[in-house]
């Protein structure tokens, strides 16, 4: 409670008046004859207590009618709950248009119910206080309050998934910054469980975290991803079951392909998918596998795109793919790259993966030859130091070293090569930065490169002997040796997931198209699942700071933390009332 | 008919009455005079106690002065009755004590008694009532004028033997007004003035529970004095000595 003239606290001294008076008037009585004593005598030790009642009730109502006068001249501004002006008040009112808002419960969309709520807080702003709104892009946008409506109005569901957890950390960082009375979280999100994983928002004492409460959880289904290899398209599906009972039924899965930026007409495939094969919380994961007329499509870029029957959630029900049909590579290995190179190759060749051809040239310490050359060091040591001039000469930044210490090989782009030993290596010392990503270091041992490409030349830190690496005996040699000649030497890189609109964009070099990110909504959004009133509580704060509301209570608790009334009015009735009450006592005789 | 007295023979006296024994020994002639036979003998008994001397206004009678001027107004129309008419004065103790008569004078010597008697310190009259019994050998009507300020029980058993002697007892609870209707000071120490007795009290807030009080102790003393069948009545000193006396009717 504060007040808005606390000097005139200083009368509440007056509220000692009434004892006060009570005390000096017990001056000496005149004294008079009168011979009935005894009967008075009588009479009073009959109204002795309620005399001492009635002397105690007015003492205390003089004394409450001083103290709610002086309590009124200081004008209290008490704490209400609903209603009433707030002090000024710092706030983020976090809007969570994440894809998972674009639901449809109960007929209606998440994000309209979501929408309703953000105006109602930001709607009670006044100019005191100091407020942004956050989407799920996780900006932070000021303004004035009309502004920040006609935001919200325009506020459609996203691409980008929120982590609540963040969010709430850094906004209740935000308003405990601000020098003002009131500081206040207002989240207005579905709560997604998966939004609120990332463990608990560290809130500053001070700051209230209000959440909306989640509506009723639906079931939905959406497409995780969608990968394409050896023809056929791998469909990963993921979502939230709620309410689904009994056996799964199959889910029907359409592809169609075509349509990409090299038009080359559509083709549809349809598969099923049974779902609940993997199930982790509400969330259940499946996979079905459609074949690809590969055969048929021309070398290339392509994008297709799979699709489920609509659901609640429309968001996840498409997503887009694209993969690259290549030609067989005209490889050649010359007699320097061991027997274990050409066992692969020879392999690679039965299964169509390679053709005899000096494209792609594997070798072992000579100087590259042709166009792409995949370089070993050389079994002599004495060779090395030409080996290296050779490749300084066709302008390779890197060179091979001093022999270093054996290893495990860590490759993120090539997870065939995780794990695998390396007892003998050369160092690979870098002339330059070379090239980053794909064009760059590919694999390293104990944190050093040992595969790394510049141009058109891949260098090997190892010979791909057994007496070097354990990787020829490892069953991902073949594939290993596959993607380096069909893919790594040719400078082409993985395709890319990122998250955003659905839609394929394409990496070039030069006029050649090296890779490709497919975008889509985050994998989490497909589960609907929303958190219990305890772990949202708990993530989003604790309980001391923290409260999970129903939509009424929320739109009560709003700003309650700061909200002030004149109390003053109330007071002032009230001295009345003890004023009337304290004329009745004192009238009353009996 | 009792002789009472002699007196000087006037012409005109029957010579019946000439004490013939008187006019043998001194020559000088008498005449007997004789007191007639009553049918009631009446005896007014008037408290003389200090509180009788109180009044709640100056303008009006204490009660004391109320009970002398109802005593002689009472005596006197006993005794124009041809009623023998006594008086007795007390306080705690007995102050006077006029026998009852009929003959002439009597009311001047009632008259005399009351004026006699000056108002007394006492409070135990109980204590004289009951050695009043004693003196009140001939059964007749007994009229006490009091304000009842004393122990209830042991005033009424006196009252009760006069009853059982025969007598018929009238009782006259003389009250001021203000001794009713409690009023003064906002607060104030009322002292008996009989006693040490005192109390501090704010006459306003206890005015209720006292009239409550006194109208319990009227009813009280009309209760038991009807229960051994003797007359009470009450009276406040503002009441006309007319009214007063024709309760007695």
């Amino acid at each position: 409670m504060s007040f808005i003239h606390p000097l005139a606290l200083l009368g509440l001294a007056a509220a000692a008046i009434p004892a006060l008076l009570h005390l000096l008037q017990r001056r000496i009585p005149p004294e008079i004859d009168f011979p009935p004593v005894r009967y008075l005598s009588a009479a009073e030790r009959e109204s002795a207590r309620r005399l001492k009642l009635r002397h105690l009730l007015l003492l205390i109502l003089r004394t409450a009618l001083i103290v709610a006068i002086v309590l009124a001249a200081a004008r209290p501004l008490v704490p209400l709950r609903g209603g009433g002006a707030h002090q000024p008040t710092a706030a983020v009112v976090i809007l969570d248009n994440s894809p998972s808002s674009g639901a449809i419960v109960d007929g209606g969309l998440v994000l309209d119910r979501l929408r309703v709520a953000a105006r109602s807080a930001v709607g009670r702003t006044t100019s005191a206080d100091r407020v942004w709104l956050m989407l799920c892009d996780g900006v932070l946008r000021g303004g004035s309050r009309e502004a920040l409506l006609a935001t919200i109005d325009s506020t459609r569901a996203g691409w980008q998934r929120l982590d609540l957890v963040q969010a709430v950390e850094r906004a209740a960082r935000i308003v405990n910054a601000q020098p003002l009375p009131g500081r206040e979280v207002q989240v207005l999100s579905d709560l997604q469980s998966t939004a609120l994983a990332s463990g608990r928002a560290d809130v500053p004492s001070g700051v209230r975290v209000l959440a909306l409460a989640p509506g009723r959880a639906v079931a939905n289904r959406g497409i995780t991803a969608v990968t394409v290899s050896e023809g056929a398209a791998v469909i990963e599906l993921s979502g939230s079951m709620v309410g689904v009972a009994g056996t799964p039924q199959p889910v029907p899965v359409t592809i169609r392909i075509g349509g990409g930026h090299r038009d080359r007409g559509e083709i549809a495939a349809r598969g099923l998918a049974t779902p609940g094969s993997d199930r982790s919380g509400g969330a259940t994961r499946s996979v079905v596998t459609v074949s690809l007329p590969a055969q048929s499509l021309a070398p290339g870029w392509w994008v297709g795109e799979a699709a489920l029957e609509p659901d609640e959630l429309r968001a996840d029900d498409r997503r887009p793919f694209a993969w690259r049909v290549a030609p067989p590579a005209r490889v050649m290995a010359t007699s320097s790259a061991g027997s274990f190179v050409a066992a692969a190759l020879a392999v690679l060749q039965d299964g169509q993966r390679i053709v005899d051809g000096r494209d792609v040239v594997i070798s072992g310490g000579e100087a590259p030859a042709g166009s792409h050359a995949i370089v070993q060091p050389p079994v002599d040591p004495a060779l090395v130091g030409q080996a290296n001039r050779a490749l300084a000469s066709r302008g390779v930044p890197w060179r091979w070293g001093q022999l270093d210490t054996p290893g495990v090989l860590t490759s993120p782009e090539l997870t065939v090569l995780n794990g695998v030993p390396v007892v003998r290596r050369y160092r690979i010392e870098g002339a330059g930065s070379g090239e980053p990503g794909a064009g760059g270091v590919l694999a390293t041992v104990n944190g050093e490169p040992w595969l790394v490409r510049s141009g058109g030349v891949v260098l090997l830190g190892s010979r791909l002997d057994t007496a070097w690496t354990a990787l020829p005996a490892a069953p991902g040699f073949v594939p290993f040796v596959d993607a380096l000649v069909n893919r790594i030497v040719m400078g082409e890189a993985e395709v890319a997931a990122a998250e955003g609109a659905p839609r394929v964009e394409f990496r070039t070099r030069g006029t050649d198209t090296v890779g490709a990110t497919v975008f889509g909504p985050d994998p989490r959004e497909s589960d609907l699942t929303p958190a219990t009133p305890v772990l949202a509580t708990a993530a989003l704060g604790g309980k001391d700071r923290t409260a999970v509301l129903t939509a009424d209570r929320f739109a009560s608790e709003l700003f309650s933390g700061t909200r002030r009334a004149d109390a003053s009015g109330l007071l002032l009735v009230l001295a009345l009332l003890l004023a009337a009450a304290e004329l009745g006592v004192a009238t009353r005789t009996r | 008919m009792e002789f009472t007295e002699h007196r000087a023979y006037q012409p005109g006296d029957e010579l019946r009455y000439l004490d013939w024994r008187i006019l043998g020994r001194s020559d000088r002639l008498f005449v007997k005079q004789f007191e007639e036979e009553t049918n009631l003998r009446a005896m007014i008994l008037v408290d003389a106690s200090r509180s009788m001397a109180w009044q709640g206004t100056p303008e009006r009678l204490t009660k004391r002065a109320y009970a002398d001027r109802l005593a002689a107004a009472l005596a006197l129309i006993l005794l124009r009755q041809r009623d023998a008419t006594g008086l007795v004065t007390f306080d705690e103790q007995v102050r006077q004590v006029i026998p009852a008569r009929v003959k002439a004078g009597q009311w001047t010597r009632v008259v005399r008694g009351l004026l006699d008697t000056p108002d007394g310190q006492g409070t135990a009259a109980h204590a004289a009532l009951q050695r009043l019994t004693a003196l009140l050998t001939r059964r007749g009507m007994v009229v006490l004028l009091s304000d009842l300020l004393f122990d209830r029980e042991l005033a009424l058993a006196a009252l009760r033997y006069l009853r059982h002697r025969g007598h018929q007892v009238i009782v006259f609870h003389l009250m001021d007004p203000a001794e009713v209707e409690l009023s003064g000071p906002p607060e104030v120490r009322f002292k008996d003035p009989e006693s040490a007795l005192s109390v501090v009290v704010r006459p306003r807030e206890l005015a209720r529970a006292y009239a409550d009080t006194v109208r319990r102790e009227i009813a009280a003393w009309r209760k038991a004095c009807r229960r051994h069948g003797i007359a009470y009545h009450h009276v406040q000193t503002d009441l006309p000595f007319g009214l007063a006396l024709r309760l007695l009717t």
